[in-house]
């Protein structure tokens, strides 16, 4: 499945791309699956994007949804993410960045890697661009492929949905190149 | 054939005391009220008592029985505490017990011996129930309540009267071994009797026409007869444990060490019970006369002291007391403990002392009304959500379904599979923007970051309107954009307000 081949637990997986290119529908489908499974997940939203409606219609238990709004604070989510990384029982912690990501120094991304590590936490950072970098055991690149509207002409009736390349930017010890797979979010 | 055990606690006073600073445990203690130079010794613990020291003592004569005496006053808090407690942990043993006295609690053990064994084990286990809560209890088990009482009182720490034999065993009990009523003790050695043996031989009528009252009690007693009905005690909504000071506290670090013992307390008591801590009250008197009382609902039942400690600091280190501390009081509010696990083949949630941890920090750091688990309202306004406290150990009601999310036909290749729904990123509030519109669709969007973006694509309206029979009304068309700039948008137009401005971003 693609959440496994994404996450691991006691490690870091980033997730970057730009806007509209697919990277919050594929964070929301590892937080389905790792809910689907039973466990318990946390979201930092640094910017309060994270939307509850869509997340709901995913599949996502919100149940099992710890979701913790920074409001722009973005030093505020990164302690947030510190904590959470060291609470052992989530399965999937997940920073969203959003587009102005914050500096992340070498030690401290590789303190949350240490504490990712010892708590068995699946730590998942989202944003335009990597900040976690060496840490991170798993980079992946989104990229919008293509749109797909329903409808004829210029006039299309509605969005029917879009297509993103993952492409791998840095795995440890693999080859860091390649397009991963394509994957199709409906609307 | 009834079986009943009296736990009895000696010295209650002083045991509260001891409960309260376990150290004095291994001192000689006296429990003293009145204001010197009246100060009277009330009670004295184990070590106490062996050098002498008796009820009714002054004070200066208690010193110069035993110099290293320790003598602390008596606490009326404290008391309560131990008490409740005794009885929490009796309550551990039989669901049928009898508030007795201070330090004397009945416990009906009929039906017990299936469960737990013979009466030799009965009793141990009362006793260690008691130890649990910090009380080292006197057991005694007997066919009726006087007899249980009086096997406490005298004899070894755990005592055993055979069914039957209840009237023997007291007739040997020297009337001196217990306490009476004042004139009534003189009013027997008048009389030359010796022993409960002696006392239970005299006619009944005679003994209370005589001594009245307080003459018939002491016949029963002797007889090993219950007279009055078992009142049967049951669990307070709230448990509560206190301490009063005397000495002022005017940090938090010193403060710390007082309700560590105070949860320590609380906790073993709740434990006994199979309780775990739902909310706790924190309720400070202070130098100034006045109280200071604060509220903290956990985000995770409880049973462990130390985090319950760790969240209390936060709490006052957040909101610190206004005045020097004089005394605390923590009550707790319960519920029944239950299983971590939710359900057996899902993975365990974080347990509810880091949780409980983590929620209160993190609490602090974005403020509590940011911290949560998002809940859908039923409404179809955009954006309609509120926030619960997150509580994973809920039954997923998803976790066993296997359908997968609504798919499209958008998928053309063999390589390209469908992953789910595509997501909305919100922008909160909703950014106002001028659209020029060309044949009553979007064409061009200003106020984004750019000065003018051309519309490449866009899908809509969709319509949608709700509240209209209230006093929030709202209407709109939804269309969905696409960017020059390869964003895809979501846009609203407000009827009501006649504008136009963006929801959210589709990613």
């Amino acid at each position: 499945m693609l959440l496994d081949r994404l996450l691991r637990q006691g490690a870091i997986t980033e997730v970057i791309g730009s806007l509209s290119s697919g990277r919050t529908s594929l964070l929301t489908h590892c937080l389905r699956e790792a809910t689907r499974r039973g466990g318990a997940v946390a979201l930092i939203d640094a910017d309060h994007v994270f939307d509850p409606v869509s997340a709901a219609a995913a599949g996502v238990d919100l149940r099992r949804l710890l979701w913790v709004r920074c409001e722009g604070r973005r030093q505020d989510a990164l302690k947030a993410a510190d904590l959470l990384a060291r609470c052992p029982g989530f399965a999937v912690v997940a920073l969203d960045v959003g587009d102005s990501p914050p500096r992340l120094s070498v030690a401290a991304a590789f303190r949350l890697r240490l504490a990712a590590r010892r708590s068995g936490v699946a730590l998942v950072v989202v944003g335009s661009r990597r900040i976690v970098g060496g840490a991170a055991a798993l980079s992946v690149r989104t990229r919008r492929e293509r749109l797909a509207w329903a409808g004829r002409g210029n006039t299309p009736r509605r969005l029917a949905g879009m297509c993103t390349g993952l492409q791998l930017v840095r795995k440890q010890g693999a080859p860091s190149s390649g397009v991963l797979e394509r994957v199709w979010w409906t609307v | 054939m009834s079986r009943l055990a009296c736990v009895l606690v000696e010295g209650f006073a002083a045991a509260a005391l001891e409960r309260c600073e376990p150290a004095l445990r291994e001192r000689p203690l006296a429990a003293v009220l009145g204001a010197p130079p009246a100060t009277r010794v009330v009670e004295a613990n184990a070590r106490g008592r062996a050098e002498g020291i008796r009820p009714g003592l002054s004070d200066a004569e208690a010193v110069v029985r035993c110099p290293t005496l320790v003598r602390r006053p008596v606490s009326a808090e404290a008391e309560a505490a131990a008490h409740h407690a005794l009885l929490d942990a009796c309550l551990a043993v039989s669901p049928r017990i009898e508030d007795v006295a201070p330090g004397c609690v009945h416990v009906d053990l009929a039906g017990l011996t299936r469960l737990f064994g013979d009466d030799e084990t009965l009793a141990r286990r009362l006793r260690r129930q008691a130890r649990v809560v910090g009380l080292e209890a006197r057991v005694g088990i007997a066919a009726t309540r006087a007899a249980a009482g009086v096997a406490a009182r005298v004899g070894p720490g755990l005592h055993v009267i055979a069914p039957g034999g209840e009237r023997a065993a007291l007739a040997a009990v020297p009337l001196a071994a217990l306490e009476w009523p004042e004139g009534v003790s003189a009013t027997f050695r008048r009389w030359g009797l010796a022993t409960l043996g002696d006392l239970a031989a005299l006619p009944r009528d005679e003994v209370g026409a005589r001594l009245g009252k307080s003459g018939l009690a002491a016949h029963d007693l002797a007889c090993g007869i219950d007279r009055g009905p078992f009142r049967p005690w049951s669990q307070p909504p709230s448990w509560e444990e206190a301490q009063g000071l005397d000495w002022e506290i005017v940090t938090l670090p010193a403060l710390m060490p007082v309700l560590e013992r105070i949860l320590e307390r609380l906790c073993a008591r709740l434990a006994a019970a199979h309780m775990a801590v739902d909310a706790l009250d924190l309720r400070l008197a202070l130098a100034s006369g006045g109280h200071q009382a604060r509220t903290m609902a956990l985000a995770a039942p409880l049973t462990e002291a130390a985090p319950l400690v760790a969240l209390l600091a936060l709490e006052l280190e957040r909101q610190p007391p206004e005045a020097a501390i004089t005394g605390v009081s923590v009550s707790a509010r319960v519920l029944p403990r239950r299983a971590a696990l939710a359900q057996l083949w899902h993975p365990p949630p974080p347990a509810p002392r880091d949780l409980a941890a983590v929620l209160a920090r993190l609490a602090l750091l974005v403020g509590g009304a940011n911290v949560g688990a998002p809940i859908v309202l039923d409404s179809h306004r955009p954006d309609a959500y509120s926030l619960a406290p997150f509580d994973p150990t809920e039954p997923n009601g998803l976790a066993d379904s296997t359908d997968e999310p609504a798919t499209g036909t958008a998928a053309t290749e063999q390589d390209e599979r469908i992953a789910g729904p595509l997501v909305l990123r919100r922008l909160r509030p909703p950014r106002p923007v001028t659209v020029e519109t060309h044949e009553g669709r979007p064409a061009w969007l200003h106020g984004l970051s750019n000065d003018r973006a051309e519309v490449v694509t866009c899908a809509g309206p969709w319509r949608a309107s709700g509240q209209w029979w209230d006093t929030d009304p709202w209407a709109r068309d939804e269309w969905d954009i696409a960017l020059a700039d390869g964003t895809l948008w979501r846009l609203a137009h407000d009827r009501i307000t006649k504008s136009w401005h963006l929801d959210a971003l589709y990613d």
